[in-house]
């Protein structure tokens, strides 16, 4: 089974960087599309092959650096959410990236690096230790800022730029709170209720606290926690198959997915739970969450609007965290799962509407409801999944951490609770805003020159359909999935 | 049951979608299909007298489920709105002549009524936040009907306030599932007898004041639909902008699902004992108190019609809640009768405005003198209507408020007990003189120019004649609607 693991990283880094010595010509585009589809499929079976046949402490050892250090992947439960979140998505980004990619060009380096991009994603999901981790979150950082700078003009460059110069002092910051987990812990790798070594620390509590924190804002860098989201909003210059995936998904839940780790996997959620750290790691995740939602209501730019919210949702994540227990945890994760399927849908309408009709300002899109009704009508579904009504999968997740951040019985719980409930509120008023605006025209709208505008091809429209299907089921029947989530929560997987 | 259920809420719901065939885009052929659905809807809420019981239909996941329940009071308040959505329904029809989208209308006139239903039948609490949301989400593309801007407005405030109303619930939910327990709804409450005792050791009395801060986010949310303040500012944004079809249902029908909610959480989930003479109870009767004052004051001072009638509703859905916040059994039966006397009158009225608006050609009532002569018909309900509103006998209405102030007296033993009637007395005087004047000004003031104003057709006088014939049968018959809250006994 190690082997099988190691395909499914090694295999899409293969295949995107073959994708150019294929030149394929501005003529070829379908051949080239499917090259690229082909590669994403078969990297999403042998991920879900590997998924469902997974048997954790199998592990693989590739190189050993130090006698402390070597790089790791093995697959354990935790892996395997986040694992089947990217392999369900991504397909249907590169499906999506079919057409979307026409109008933007230099297709084969897209798709090189998206491709590269899931190999890395799927590395990092399979991290069995921090040095692992951290090698693969830098790969990721680098593989994704051509993706970010792919227009080429100043303004992509800048927040490529930017980018870069965020994520790698948020890693390195973390690095410096790695060190503390190499003095006073037994290892880096991750085993469920951490790895500090309780003689080695004695009285120095505070001291390995400061270092969570530094970890915690340092890898909180892609999870976008205020003060340091200000990348995200900009990086929406990228595509949509980029902004949808990368930055609603699969780059962000990264960073979430760090602060998992090192929470419960490397420091350990008893250890944390009730100290001042913890405090800090909840008043910044409720902050964030408020911020992020008042900045979107804000935001007239549609993509940014919703660059915005992720900021806001990734902090519902973190809340879920940042409860330290098992209930919180589950909680997360299932938030995890449901924002990262809401969010790439609403990311793909918006880009529909960009692509289709050159429009990015909400009040622009001014009765098109009529024109694109699929488009709309799964952005109708996304927003109330989003905003948290029940029957739509967002209600599950959300249910699920309003209970913990209660059950918790801290202050800061029911702060959480307040923050919930303000930025659901907050969420409402800025997607229904637009979904009015486009259903709802204001009187003597004339519609006559929206006419040009229709619905996408099917390639766009599939993974719309699907996403908006999915959302539905979870919503009616999740049952099953926070229940399994339960059990991966408190490691009896 | 399950039968029942989809009769009632799906039933609606696809039927309501069905309109935007283009079959339906005939109006004639439309408005047949329309009335057979709120008739046939009609005829399965007489059916639910025969059920009795609740039922899990769905699992959302372990601690959320769908849950069904056919009782007396949901079934009291479902007879209220299909009684309602069928006459102002027919009353649409007419009405609607002089609006555009009319498919759409009817769409969401019925997808309303579906949520609306599912409000009355949940048997629990999700089931309950989740229709109300739906009910909120549906209902407002009825106030943004005209698509004027300043109706978009009212709708995005309306929706704005509901959300956040139903946001406050979901806290409360949240408070209650952690501390209080199962959320199913049981006659008298679920939460613990040791909760109940007045010595706590501090660990319950934590949980005990998690529960009582739980229970007031609810009753501020919910009452947000309601209008009770400080969340009742939508209701006179979006009630003039709607056409009065709409405004009709919202006033006399939608806020009434906010006093059901309220009334779930506070009788079928924390139980009267337990919130009887907690602070909850007291900032409550406090908010009611002042809801009623300023919803009469401003009435008074409103010269637009249908504004002067929200405002008017403002107040007297408060007088209902002011029966739930006396925890026995007369002010109950007090709310509950007033709750069906209030729909019936509120929506004679809104119907009256509707047709002074399609037929007089004015929206103010300082406009009206003289359109009593042209108009007798319409002034007669509105007349029968503020009458009974103002709480003269024998029409319904006064039988209300005579158990609210008894009940009142009965219930508080520190100043609320006359606090409460003296305020409904100060505000039964400000009624007379906001609704008299429309009578007063409409028979006996002379026009002041000729207009070409007249009687509306038969389809939008039937409606009203019949609720105001039932006004005063109620009125006259007490008895008749006493014997359908009986249940309010096993409550308090």
């Amino acid at each position: 089974m190690n082997y099988l693991m190691m395909i499914a990283i090694a295999f899409p880094i293969i295949w995107g960087a073959c994708l150019p010595l294929l030149h394929y010509k501005e003529a070829d585009r379908s051949s080239r599309n499917k090259y690229a589809l082909t590669g994403t499929l078969i990297t999403s079976a042998l991920v879900l092959l590997n998924v469902f046949t997974f048997k954790s402490n199998a592990g693989f050892q590739l190189i050993q650096l130090t006698d402390k250090m070597s790089i790791v992947f093995d697959v354990d439960a935790l892996s395997c959410v986040f694992l089947c979140l990217i392999a369900i998505l991504w397909p249907l980004a590169v499906l999506y990236a079919w057409e979307y990619m026409h109008h933007e060009g230099k297709e084969n380096k897209f798709f090189s690096f998206y491709l590269m991009t899931y190999g890395i994603v799927i590395g990092l999901a399979c991290s069995a230790n921090l040095i692992t981790f951290y090698l693969l979150y830098e790969c990721l950082t680098f593989a994704t800022i051509p993706l970010v700078m792919h227009a080429m003009n100043r303004r992509a460059i800048k927040a490529g730029r930017k980018y870069f110069m965020y994520s790698i002092a948020g890693a390195a910051t973390a690095f410096v709170g790695i060190m503390f987990l190499v003095n006073y812990g037994t290892s880096l790798d991750f085993i469920y209720g951490g790895t500090l070594d309780l003689v080695k620390i004695g009285s120095q509590q505070n001291l390995i606290l400061f270092g969570y924190i530094l970890t915690f804002f340092g890898f909180g860098v892609k999870a976008a926690v205020f003060p340091f989201h200000g990348w995200l909003p900009s990086a929406g210059v990228a595509p949509t198959p980029v902004t949808a995936l990368l930055h609603a998904v699969a780059v962000v839940k990264a960073g979430v997915f760090a602060i998992m780790r090192v929470t419960y996997y490397s420091f350990g959620a008893a250890f944390l739970s009730g100290t001042w750290a913890q405090s800090i790691v909840l008043s910044f995740a409720c902050f964030t969450i408020v911020f992020g939602s008042v900045c979107a209501w804000k935001q007239q730019h549609l993509k940014k609007r919703f660059a915005y919210s992720t900021i806001s949702n990734l902090s519902y994540i973190l809340l879920g965290v940042g409860m330290m227990n098992a209930q919180g945890l589950c909680a997360g994760l299932a938030h995890m799962l449901i924002h990262g399927i809401m969010k790439i849908c609403l990311f793909f309408c918006v880009g529909v509407v960009m692509e289709k009709t050159h429009r990015e300002y909400v009040p622009e899109i001014e009765g098109m409801g009529r024109v694109m009704p699929i488009t709309f009508g799964c952005f109708t579904i996304g927003s109330l999944s989003l905003s948290g009504i029940p029957l739509f999968a967002g209600f599950i997740s959300k249910a699920a951490l309003g209970t913990a951040a209660v059950s918790s019985g801290l202050p800061l719980g029911l702060a959480g609770l307040c923050a919930l409930l303000i930025s659901a509120v907050l969420t409402a008023a800025y997607t229904f805003e637009i979904v009015i605006k486009a259903f709802f025209p204001s009187k003597g709208f004339n519609t006559r020159h929206l006419r040009e505008f229709k619905d996408p091809s099917w390639q766009m429209k599939t993974p719309l359909i699907v996403l908006s299907v999915l959302m539905i089921l979870i919503g009616l029947h999740g049952t099953e999935l926070m229940n399994l989530l339960s059990k991966i929560a408190m490691n009896l997987m | 049951m399950l039968g029942l259920i989809t009769g009632l809420i799906v039933f609606p719901m696809i039927t309501g979608v069905l309109c935007l065939l283009p079959v339906f885009q005939d109006d004639r052929r439309r408005n047949l299909f329309t009335a057979s659905v709120l008739g046939l809807n009609f005829i399965f809420v007489l059916l639910c007298f025969a059920q009795e019981g609740s039922f899990d239909l769905l699992h959302l996941s372990d601690h959320l489920s769908l849950r069904f329940m056919f009782d007396g009071a949901g079934r009291f308040f479902l007879l209220l709105a299909g009684l309602m959505f069928l006459m102002v329904g027919i009353y649409s029809f007419e009405y609607m002549t002089h609006e555009h989208n009319r498919p759409r209308f009817y769409v969401f006139y019925l997808l309303t009524l579906g949520a609306l239903n599912g409000v009355c039948l949940a048997g629990n609490y999700m089931t309950l936040y989740c229709f109300f949301e739906l009910m909120s989400l549906l209902s407002m593309p009825l106030v943004l009907h005209s698509q004027t801007e300043e109706s978009i407005s009212a709708a995005k405030k309306y929706l704005l306030y509901s959300v956040f109303g139903a946001s406050l619930g979901l806290g409360g939910f949240f408070l209650f599932t952690v501390y209080g327990g199962s959320t199913n709804f049981v006659t008298g409450g679920v939460i613990a007898n040791e909760l109940h005792q007045l010595q706590l050791s501090s660990e319950l009395l934590f949980q005990r004041n998690m529960l009582l801060i739980g229970a007031f986010l609810a009753i501020v949310g919910f009452g947000a639909k309601a209008g009770m303040m400080p969340l009742h500012a939508w209701l006179p944004t979006a009630h003039p902008v709607a056409p009065a079809c709409a405004s009709a249902v919202l006033s006399g029908v939608i806020t009434k699902a906010g006093v059901l909610a309220i009334m779930r959480v506070v009788y079928f989930l924390y139980g009267s004992s337990f919130l009887c003479s907690t602070w909850v109870q007291y900032a409550w009767l406090m908010l009611i108190l002042i809801t009623v004052l300023v919803g009469s004051t401003l009435a008074y001072k409103e010269k637009i019609l249908k504004k002067r009638l929200a405002y008017s509703s403002v107040s007297q859905v408060s007088y209902i809640l002011f029966g739930l916040a006396g925890l026995n059994t007369w002010s109950l039966t007090g709310a509950l009768l007033h709750a069906a006397a209030h729909s019936m009158i509120k929506d004679v009225l809104f119907m009256g405005a509707g047709s002074i608006i399609m037929h007089g050609h004015t929206e103010r009532a300082d406009k009206i003198d003289g359109l009593g002569l042209k108009m007798p018909v319409t002034f007669a309900c509105i007349t029968v209507a503020s009458l009974g509103l103002i709480g003269i006998p024998p029409l319904f209405g006064y039988i209300s408020k005579w158990y609210l102030c008894t009940g009142s007296l009965i219930a508080h033993h520190n100043f609320f007990g006359w606090l409460g009637p003296v305020v409904l007395l100060i505000s039964a005087l400000l009624t007379a003189g906001y609704l008299f004047t429309l009578t007063i000004n409409g028979y006996l003031k002379k026009e002041e120019t000729e207009s070409d104003a007249h009687e509306a057709g038969f389809l939008m006088l039937a409606p009203m004649l019949i609720l105001c014939t039932l006004i005063l049968i109620c009125g006259l018959f007490p008895n008749l609607v006493t014997q359908l809250i009986e249940f309010v006994n096993t409550l308090a």
